[in-house]
């Protein structure tokens, strides 16, 4: 039997600071080599999270393990990893060389290979030429680049991040954030990411840690966490979603059917079903979600070829320009939905008749 | 958007303008009252500082021979520099000045990482307490070490008491007695001047030097200590000066043994009645004191941590 060592484990930790309950039993796992991304709102416990890892934190209760080794009670500089603060962090009196340096002279790695390891940190992060200027002197790409390579050159177990896109505009996160897909799969090394911004984990991560007031609610894939999530929560926080209410109307191992209103019933499958308490008995009342692009609007009376179980007639009340998209709202059973289509017919114009239509497969229902 | 319209424009145009010369026309009214609110504090500095200096700088370029004979020359100054007992007594006031730059700070640093270390509400409380000596009279203050610097006081009951020694040193009327009473006088001004550089380290630094390796020793001496050097020289600066020009401590807690330039120069002007020399005295005091600052400055300013000073 093969055992799969995980390079960091954390079990049951648990962390109070006065009154608050700031870590409430966390139990994580991050397999070698792979990017993780803890995602959650603020003030959810994801810094503390990434402090407890690195031993900035003093935890009450529980375990950390890393690379197998038991390390609750070593304090940070011993640990051996290498992280990146939100705020750069680079020392304002070294230059771009001594900061690289800094870690290196440490550990006592001869000189001569303390350059050649510089060298290839800032090529990585194609800094190369500007070894000599002071952080002061760098824009602030340039300077998340520097902080990256300040991490990465001693070559560390693991390598933290907490929101290191925040400070930077849209473009340039968007730039370093595939910069930093490609190095962490360059060089292989084991990396917890810390971020608020759902688009950045779905597109970065090879499995998610959505957390909510200092518990975990989900860890999976990014495709896992969009389609399958388990909480309402998770739902709710990653994407745009819509919401509907009713009562079960009959339920079996495949389907749910409920009523939304007399004689409105949709279809749901029962695999879909999140939260915690998963039997459903006639005339429970229940939530329905749905994403907006799920749905897809079709002319009245037209198209037959594309079935859907849940099809229904609505109107168009707005329709937003998106530029990739149309986000159009409509009128559905008496309230407000969203949908988003890639494209718009000519006669779908505010006020206008229109059909919707999604697959069971699609909604998630929960427990009111 | 809709184009502007031509009239929209002109619109567009006066008003604009009238901003401008309205922003002009108030512009000069605020100088006028900044100048009339000003005028006190200037026409005081001028009257009693600025004219006063220039006197004593003129006095310093007379020489006197005898009763009635006065003539210009630096004959002042060459008599400073060419008699021993006054180099004698530039050199104290120096090196008396050093030390209690040394004493302040090694006692005042650790204090200021305190403040900066401890919850914002401690750190008043520090900082009150840091200050409060300074709302004593300095005569009032070296009076106290008086009694408790006197041969057989309370000092050196304690010292023979203790164990320590049998024949304690001489603290009042000594260099040790001057340099207690100096770095107590200027403490606050090393410990506000430290602190204050260090509250504005920014504390995930400390974190990058330890995730990196280094333990709290290491992270002290090459992240703490080098970004707190504009604090340390601001302080140095403060307290260097300070006691260069301190009069009462020396006069009170030295006496005749420990002939500091202020004293020196005081003796000079009141009792001996000599103003030009102790003119000249004062001159060479401010001047020494510049230089030594200056090249202080320069030397941190252009040093290996100049960044530091941007
Ligand atoms: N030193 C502290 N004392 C008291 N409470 C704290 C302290 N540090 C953090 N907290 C609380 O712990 C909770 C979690 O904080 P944490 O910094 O881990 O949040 P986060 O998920 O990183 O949020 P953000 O996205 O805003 O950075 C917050 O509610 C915060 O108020
Ligand atoms: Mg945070």
């Amino acid at each position: 039997m093969q055992t799969v060592v995980n390079d960091v484990e954390i079990r049951g930790v648990y962390k109070q600071i006065g009154k608050n309950v700031i870590l409430n039993g966390i139990d994580l796992q991050v397999k070698q080599g792979e990017l993780l991304t803890l995602l959650g709102p603020s003030g959810c416990g994801k810094t503390s999270t990434l402090n407890v890892i690195a031993g900035f934190l003093d935890i009450d209760k529980g375990e950390v393990f890393i690379k197998g080794k038991k390390v609750t009670h070593i304090p940070p500089y011993k640990r051996g990893l290498g992280m990146v603060f939100q705020t750069y962090s680079l020392f304002p009196h070294m230059t771009v060389y001594e900061n690289l340096d800094f870690g290196l002279s440490l550990r006592k790695v001869p000189k001569e290979e303390r350059k050649k390891r510089i060298e290839q940190a800032l090529e990585l992060v194609k800094m190369v030429g500007l070894e000599n200027r002071y952080p002061r002197q760098l824009s602030g790409g340039q300077r998340q680049r520097v902080a990256i390579a300040r991490a990465l050159v001693v070559q560390p177990m693991l390598l933290l991040l907490d929101e290191p896109l925040s400070n930077l505009d849209a473009k340039l996160r968007y730039e370093l954030r595939a910069e930093i897909k490609r190095l962490q799969k360059e060089v292989g090394v084991t990396t917890i990411f810390v971020t608020h911004d759902q688009e950045e984990a779905l597109s970065l991560s090879d499995r998610i840690v959505v957390m909510n007031k200092g518990i975990i609610e989900q860890v999976g894939t990014p495709t896992e966490i969009y389609e399958h999530p388990c909480t309402e929560f998770v739902f709710q926080f990653i994407g745009k979603s819509n919401q509907l209410e009713g009562k079960v109307k009959t339920v079996d191992s495949r389907m749910v059917c409920i009523e939304l209103e007399e004689g409105v019933q949709v279809l749901v499958e029962s695999k879909n079903m999140m939260g915690p308490e998963r039997s459903y008995s006639i005339g429970d009342e229940v939530k329905l979600y749905i994403r907006p692009e799920k749905l897809t609007i079709q002319e009245q009376e037209s198209e037959p070829e594309i079935f859907y179980y849940n099809k229904y007639n609505a109107s168009i009340v707005q329709m937003n320009y998106l530029g990739s998209a149309w986000e159009i709202e409509l009128l559905l059973f008496g309230k407000r939905v969203q949908v988003l289509q890639p494209f718009v017919k000519s006669d779908w114009k505010i006020g206008a008749e229109v059909t919707v239509g999604w697959n069971p497969s699609d909604m998630m229902i929960v427990k009111k | 958007m809709e184009p502007v319209r031509y009239d929209d424009r002109q619109k567009i145009v006066r008003l604009s303008t009238e901003i401008v010369t309205a922003r002009r026309k108030r512009n000069w009214r605020k100088y006028i009252y900044c100048g009339l609110l000003l005028f006190p504090l200037v026409a005081f500095i001028f009257g009693f500082f600025v004219i006063p200096m220039l006197y004593i700088l003129y006095l310093s370029f007379i020489e006197t021979k005898g009763e009635t004979n006065a003539f210009y020359s630096i004959g002042n100054y060459v008599h400073f520099f060419t008699d021993s007992y006054y180099l004698h007594s530039l050199w104290l006031t120096i090196k008396i000045s050093l030390y209690t730059v040394v004493v302040s700070l090694l006692l005042g640093y650790p204090v200021a990482l305190t403040m900066a270390k401890c919850s914002p509400r401690v750190r008043g409380l520090l900082t009150l307490l840091v200050a409060s000596p300074l709302l004593i009279s300095i005569v009032v203050r070296n009076f106290g070490w008086y009694l408790l610097l006197l041969p057989n006081g309370t000092v050196h009951q304690l010292l023979i008491s203790l164990g320590i020694t049998t024949s304690p040193p001489k603290l009042l009327f000594s260099e040790i007695g001057v340099v207690i009473g100096l770095s107590n006088a200027y403490l606050p001004f090393m410990i506000l001047s430290v602190a204050t550089s260090l509250y504005n380290i920014d504390p995930s630094l400390e974190k990058a030097a330890a995730i990196l390796g280094a333990g709290p020793l290491r992270s002290f001496w090459s992240v703490t200590l080098p970004l707190s050097l504009p604090g340390i020289v601001s302080g140095v600066v403060l307290v260097f000066s300070m006691s260069m020009s301190a009069y009462v401590t020396p006069a009170l807690m030295g006496g005749a043994n420990v002939p500091m330039l202020p004293v020196v120069a005081y003796d000079q002007i009141i009792n001996l009645l000599r103003w030009t020399y102790g003119s000249a005295i004062s001159y060479v005091l401010l001047g020494i004191t510049l230089i030594m600052v200056t090249i202080f400055t320069r030397m941190m300013e252009k040093g290996r941590y100049r960044e530091v000073f941007r």
